[in-house]
């Protein structure tokens, strides 16, 4: 089969469509799904350090301690829990009942992702929380 | 269909099977593991804990079944949505030939680091 040449390109083919929740969905997935790929590449290789010894492994956990790596790591939550909701929504949509409700679903996934990214977010800046309010108290 | 633009007659559905199947496995892995990470600094990010892991041989084949099943679910993943562009076969091939390269390498980077203790 001879395919036709649309003329337009890929990214204005996919903005021009109309978008509802399942459009957003793939997008989202796909978003974080590269991000997550090239992040499993960089954790691979951060924990080959491992092999190199106690110092070496130590000042690497003490650069990631660091404010910067903080937020990252938050961020990498955030793509974590995008990628993982909306695949129990893909799986219920594929093996289950999902198409009948899955507007729904992302929904209701969504608002756990956020609750449980700001959770994190406490947890992963409980000390400078403290901080900031200490001096309120 | 740009899959039969490069030539191949695979569907892929085993691949999308596969996706299915290892995501569901990740689902729970992935829980497990920021349980584990997070539950104090001293359990995700001592020296000691993670040797005292790796030197476990549950642990060190959950580790092997994560690296090998996470970076197939990520490289199949990019490799589906390259497979949306109308590829020329050349960067097909260029492109999956990447994908099958440095995931053999990271893989082995990473089960190395696994078994080394």
């Amino acid at each position: 089969m001879k395919v036709a040449k649309t003329g337009e390109g890929y990214f204005k083919l996919v903005a021009s469509y109309k978008k509802e929740t399942g459009g957003w969905a793939w997008i989202i997935h796909r978003i974080s799904g590269l991000a997550l790929t090239a992040y499993i590449y960089v954790h691979i290789y951060a924990l080959s350090t491992l092999t190199k010894g106690k110092e070496a492994f130590d000042a690497e956990m003490a650069l990631f301690q660091k404010p910067l790596f903080k937020v990252l790591e938050w961020l990498l939550f955030a793509f974590v829990l995008a990628h993982t909701l909306n695949g129990i929504r893909i799986v219920l949509v594929d093996f289950g009942k999902g198409s009948f409700y899955h507007k729904k679903a992302f929904a209701y996934l969504m608002i756990i992702g956020i609750i449980a990214f700001l959770v994190m977010g406490y947890f992963i800046f409980s000390h400078e929380i403290h901080q900031a309010f200490a001096g309120l108290l | 269909m740009s899959f039969r633009y490069y030539g191949s007659r695979k569907s892929g559905s085993i691949s999308w099977l596969l996706q299915r199947i290892t995501g569901i496995f990740l689902i729970f892995a992935m829980v497990g593991h920021y349980i584990l990470m997070h539950y104090s600094p001293e359990t995700g990010h001592s020296y000691e804990q993670s040797v005292a892991r790796f030197s476990n041989a549950y642990w060190k084949m959950f580790y092997l079944t994560f690296i090998t099943l996470g970076l197939w679910h990520g490289l199949n993943g990019v490799w589906s949505i390259l497979r949306d562009f109308k590829m020329k076969p050349w960067l097909a091939i260029t492109l999956y030939g990447i994908i099958v390269v440095s995931g053999i390498a990271f893989w082995v980077l990473g089960v190395s680091t696994a078994l080394h203790f």
